[in-house]
């Protein structure tokens, strides 16, 4: 086949799908069941939500910051590359294997070094724990009601995110103060 | 589309309009208003623009039943969304990208492809309701055959007119490699359509 055959082709080939049709109607309405999942207040979640994440930032950051103040060697950071899986959220899904190693790795790791620390420290560590597991608590009630809502789920995902963060930071944090009174 | 809103409300009845009265002015309020938390306004979204969604959804997918699904998600998404719209883009532009992530997701959840694509070999005598004929049905049945990353690329880029830089970009892919598929596509077209004697 020359050139010419196959240019020719290609152009017919292009110029029929241009043709064909891009607005196609469905065979029967899809707004009922847009207008039964839109149904739930988007404004409501969303200020539940954006509240959960506001405790949980002012919890966490509170406690870092306290514990950084209190020792004045510079604290090593741990590395921000921790690899998240990817994590879909409904009834089909849970979060990935890798995800839950992670926390129940530094979750071990907190409570072997958490010795080291105060007992307020321990408790405020702890309390922060607990907040951040009762808003994962609330936001998964909440997707049990809509398990779609992209909206709960980022929140839901933040909010691992948030309590895996935690964990890491607080663990170097009692490395750091650990091998200082080794000094 | 001729559909005739029917939605009741006190000042709701200003919207009850035909599709031809559709314009640009228009939904810019349905936006404004939707991103209120409007559901009607939404719902003059969603009639304005269904057809180019489904029609997108059932082109990428082939299947009518998982069109539906991903037209459905596209809007539940759309109105999940609609407040992060600042109309940097066309809204059909930006609607048309939460479809196509709607196919991809519901792609990738179901692990189906390569049944599905089994199950559109099996039953290509079955014709699916687009609208089109003669040449054109041959074609549509024929990019229904194609792979799925090669059906994609051509149907956005060949059917809906897309750029590759703005095909790459809806599917997370290079512009290259859209290049690339859409090339493929054309081949495995030329491939199947020549045994029908599309060429002459």
């Amino acid at each position: 086949m020359n050139d010419y055959v196959k240019d020719n082709r290609a152009d017919r080939l292009d110029r029929v799908a241009m043709q064909l049709a891009t607005e196609i109607a469905p065979e029967r309405d899809l707004w009922p069941g847009i207008e039964q999942a839109i149904a739930a207040p988007r404004r409501r979640m969303t200020w539940l939500a954006q509240a959960a994440a506001v405790v949980l930032l002012v919890g966490a950051s509170s406690t870092v910051t306290w514990m950084v103040a209190k020792d004045d060697r510079p604290v090593a950071m741990a590395s921000p590359d921790l690899v998240f899986e990817r994590a879909a959220f409904g009834g089909d899904y849970n979060l990935g294997p890798g995800f839950q190693d992670a926390r129940n790795s530094l979750r071990a790791e907190l409570d072997a070094e958490l010795g080291s620390l105060s007992p307020e420290v321990q408790a405020d560590v702890q309390a922060n724990l607990d907040v951040i597991h009762q808003a994962i608590v609330d936001i998964n009630a909440e997707l049990e009601k809509d398990p779609d809502n992209a909206l709960l789920q980022q929140k839901l995902l933040a909010s691992y995110r948030q309590e895996l963060n935690l964990l890491r930071r607080v663990s170097g944090l009692s490395r750091n103060v650990m091998t200082r009174s080794d000094i | 589309m001729g559909a005739l809103l029917t939605a009741t409300g006190s000042d709701y009845s200003q919207m009850m309009v035909t599709a031809d009265r559709y314009d640009i002015a228009n939904e810019a309020a349905w936006i404004r208003r939707a991103q209120r938390a409007d559901a009607r306004a939404f719902e003059a979204l969603y009639r304005l623009h269904v057809d180019r969604v489904y029609g997108l959804c059932l082109r990428m997918t082939g299947n009518v039943s998982e069109a539906e699904d991903c037209t459905q998600e596209a809007f539940i998404q759309a109105w999940n969304k609609l407040t992060k719209f600042r109309g940097d883009s066309a809204f059909s532009t930006w609607l048309h990208r939460i479809a196509v992530n709607a196919v991809l997701g519901m792609m990738r959840k179901s692990k189906r492809e390569h049944d599905r694509i089994q199950v559109v070999a099996d039953t290509q005598t079955v014709h699916l309701e687009t609208g089109d004929s003669g040449e054109m049905r041959d074609l549509a049945a024929a990019i229904d055959r194609l792979p799925e990353r090669a059906r994609h690329v051509f149907v956005l880029h060949g059917v809906y007119g897309y750029s590759h830089d703005e095909a790459a970009g809806m599917l997370g892919i290079a512009t290259g490699t859209s290049k690339a598929q859409m090339h493929r596509a054309r081949k495995l077209l030329a491939q199947q359509l020549e045994e029908q004697g599309f060429e002459r």
